[in-house]
């Protein structure tokens, strides 16, 4: 079954990280050495208060070799990190296939409902699990990647997250959080799932009415220009909700772990707007041409 | 051996992460031997830790680059291209100025950079800042300027309105004599309205209309006006001779030949009568010349200016100006559109 062979797979991968990780702490431990020395040189450069040829040719010795030691380091920990973005596809696609498998078993209750505590804390853990995108010095951060919007041919790929307006029953629109099931080139549709399966249906929306999540958080440290700007008006998820709302942009995150604080629009509050709340960077996604809601 | 603080270098804090304090998961890790592995369940944690390595490693090798640079300059060994490439840069530029040619000439952005590479962006800010002061004297004509360019130099069309003058109105003095008799009869009558009994005889003026008021106030005018057409002299001559009666240089006698403007200067009550006898007949002979030799005496002494004046562009600096500023107008229009 290709279940068990995604398993040994996993399991193949999993071993190849726990060695990437061992080689990482290995280059960490020699570099230490050498970051050890710049440190005491440069305090001894400070307390003389004056730079000989001797501490200067010591210091771009020590510089270069540190150069080294940094991007063997970058190297095996982005290797360590791709590993873990491999596993975690074929985790990803071993729930897809599973879920497939279950539509087509009978015994099993159709669309067993998830109790809405564990979908919030899913959604919870995917958003803190999104992958930061650190890039290489000059390395320009990617579409989706952060505020970085889609590319305009972008196609988002079934079992991507992405936030979908549609219609409810009483005729209201309202943007869901939703997964991509298929998307057909031939009708430019595309056929998302509810993410709360509860009872709903299959929707088949049109590409305007559907906006990609980022897959990437943005590093504020390296990348600022990647984050959603103070007073910038964006789609959120509202907490404990799986539905988006216009909201305004409080305070970006100041470290890569950070949340987003954000203002929303509500009517209930003298000054339109609701006290700030946490959001994750996952979900603010760009009104872009999509403000007409 | 150069002092410290002529030094570039940042002496940045280059610790590592202290992995065992900040990262317990990926510490566990390392600590788990060949056959125990890592769990399914532990990779989240273990994303996050591995990012936070990398985010520091990858901002330390950033500081090493940044450093490795300062230290080349430190040495000397940096070359600064664009002091070269300037000199080559401000002879074309010289060149283009005389030639007047569709080649050179007012050069864009592009040809700067192409001369200077992408040392700008790396020089010191000194350069970087000079360069940026340079730049809208070498930028392009845009289409946009050409169109400004010809609304500034496109004569203006509706001029005539401008040169209308509208209506004089009542002068001051009229105006005010007129508003106050309206007010003396005002009082007057309501002076009247109080008293009751006393009629016309609580101001001369209490009775009187409007076209009496009318009749009034021309009749005073004309008793200003009349020493006017009355004088001989001419324009000058009795400017000079106000100012010298003004200043108490001519002393006020009776049979001395005073024009009768004086009678102006005693004030605008116009029925008063001024001490000198303003009915005396002039018998100046030959007053015209006397005023074309007054004139002449006045030019030579250089207190009057003599009327025939010269062309008036060659002294007025501001046409002047604005002549040379249209000129240099047409030229950039002529330089943007040949381009």
């Amino acid at each position: 079954m290709a279940l068990v062979s995604a398993d040994s797979r996993i399991a193949e991968l999993l071993t190849e990280l726990h060695q990437l990780i061992k080689q990482t702490q290995e280059e960490r431990s020699r570099s230490e050495h050498n970051l050890v020395n710049i440190q005491k040189t440069h305090e001894r450069m400070q307390t003389e208060n004056k730079i000989s040829p001797y501490y200067r040719t010591k210091l771009r010795g020590l510089y270069t070799t540190a150069k080294a030691d940094a991007e063997a380091e970058c190297n095996i920990l982005r290797k360590a990190l791709d590993k873990i973005a491999e596993i975690k596809s074929l985790l990803e696609e071993r729930r897809i296939a599973a879920k497939i498998a279950g539509l087509y078993n009978d015994s099993e209750p159709p669309r067993k409902t998830m109790r809405r505590g564990v979908l919030m804390t899913l959604l919870q853990q995917s958003a803190m699990t999104l992958p930061l995108w650190i890039g290489k010095p000059g390395d320009k951060p990617p579409p989706l990647c952060g505020a970085i919007p889609a590319s305009g041919d972008y196609v988002a790929k079934p079992g991507d997250k992405v936030a979908a307006r549609v219609k409810a029953v009483d005729g209201d629109e309202q943007w869901i959080l939703a997964e991509v099931v298929s998307y057909s080139h031939a009708t430019n549709k595309y056929e998302v799932d509810d993410i709360d399966e509860e009872g709903k249906e299959r929707h088949t929306l049109s590409r305007r009415r559907i906006i990609p999540l980022p897959q990437w958080k943005a590093n504020p440290e390296t990348d600022p220009e990647a984050l959603f700007q103070k007073e910038q008006l964006v789609l959120a998820l509202y907490p404990q909700t799986t539905c988006f709302y216009r909201a305004l942009i409080h305070t970006p995150p100041q470290r890569p772990q950070d949340d987003y604080s954000v203002l929303f629009e509500d009517t209930s509050y003298a000054d339109g707007y609701s006290p700030p709340l946490n959001v994750a960077q996952r979900w603010p996604s760009c009104m872009g041409t999509h403000l007409s809601s | 051996m150069s002092e410290l603080k002529d030094c570039p270098l940042q002496f940045h804090d280059f610790k590592a992460v202290d992995h065992l304090k900040v990262h317990p998961h990926y510490k566990a890790v390392l600590a788990h031997s060949e056959d125990d592995g890592i769990s399914i369940e532990e990779l989240d944690t273990l994303q996050l830790e591995l990012e936070t390595l990398l985010s520091s490693a990858s901002q330390r090798l950033q500081q090493d680059k940044k450093g490795d640079r300062r230290f080349l300059k430190l040495g000397g060994d940096h070359e600064l291209g664009a002091p070269p490439k300037y000199e080559k840069l401000k002879k074309q530029k010289l060149e283009g100025k005389v030639g007047h040619g569709p080649g050179p000439g007012p050069r864009g952005r592009g040809f700067l950079l192409d001369f200077l590479g992408p040392t700008t962006c790396h020089g010191p800010p000194r350069m970087i800042r000079f360069w940026a002061s340079v730049e809208p004297y070498c930028a392009d004509i845009t289409s946009e300027k050409v169109c400004t360019l010809e609304k500034l130099l496109k004569p203006p069309e509706d001029e005539a309105e401008h040169y209308k003058l509208p209506p004089l109105r009542k002068h001051y003095s009229q105006r005010w004599a007129q508003q106050d008799l309206l007010e003396e009869q005002k009082d007057g009558a309501w002076a009247a309205a109080v008293t009751d009994k006393k009629k016309g005889l609580m101001g001369p003026l209490s009775q009187l209309h409007t076209k009496d008021l009318d009749a009034l106030l021309k009749k005073s005018e004309a008793q200003h006006e009349q020493p006017e057409d009355g004088c001989p002299f001419g324009a000058l001559m009795q400017r000079l001779l106000q100012a010298l009666v003004k200043e108490n240089i001519t002393s006020p006698m009776e049979d001395s030949p005073i024009p009768d403007m004086s009678g102006k200067e005693s004030g605008a009550d116009g029925a008063s009568t001024s001490p000198h006898n303003q009915n005396k007949p002039f018998s100046v002979p030959h007053t015209k010349s006397l005023e074309s030799r007054i004139k002449e005496e006045l030019i030579a002494q250089g207190l009057l200016e003599s009327e025939d004046r010269p062309a008036e562009d060659s002294e007025d600096d501001i046409l002047a100006l604005s002549a040379h500023n249209r000129v240099e107008k047409h030229d950039m229009l002529r330089l943007g559109k040949g381009r």
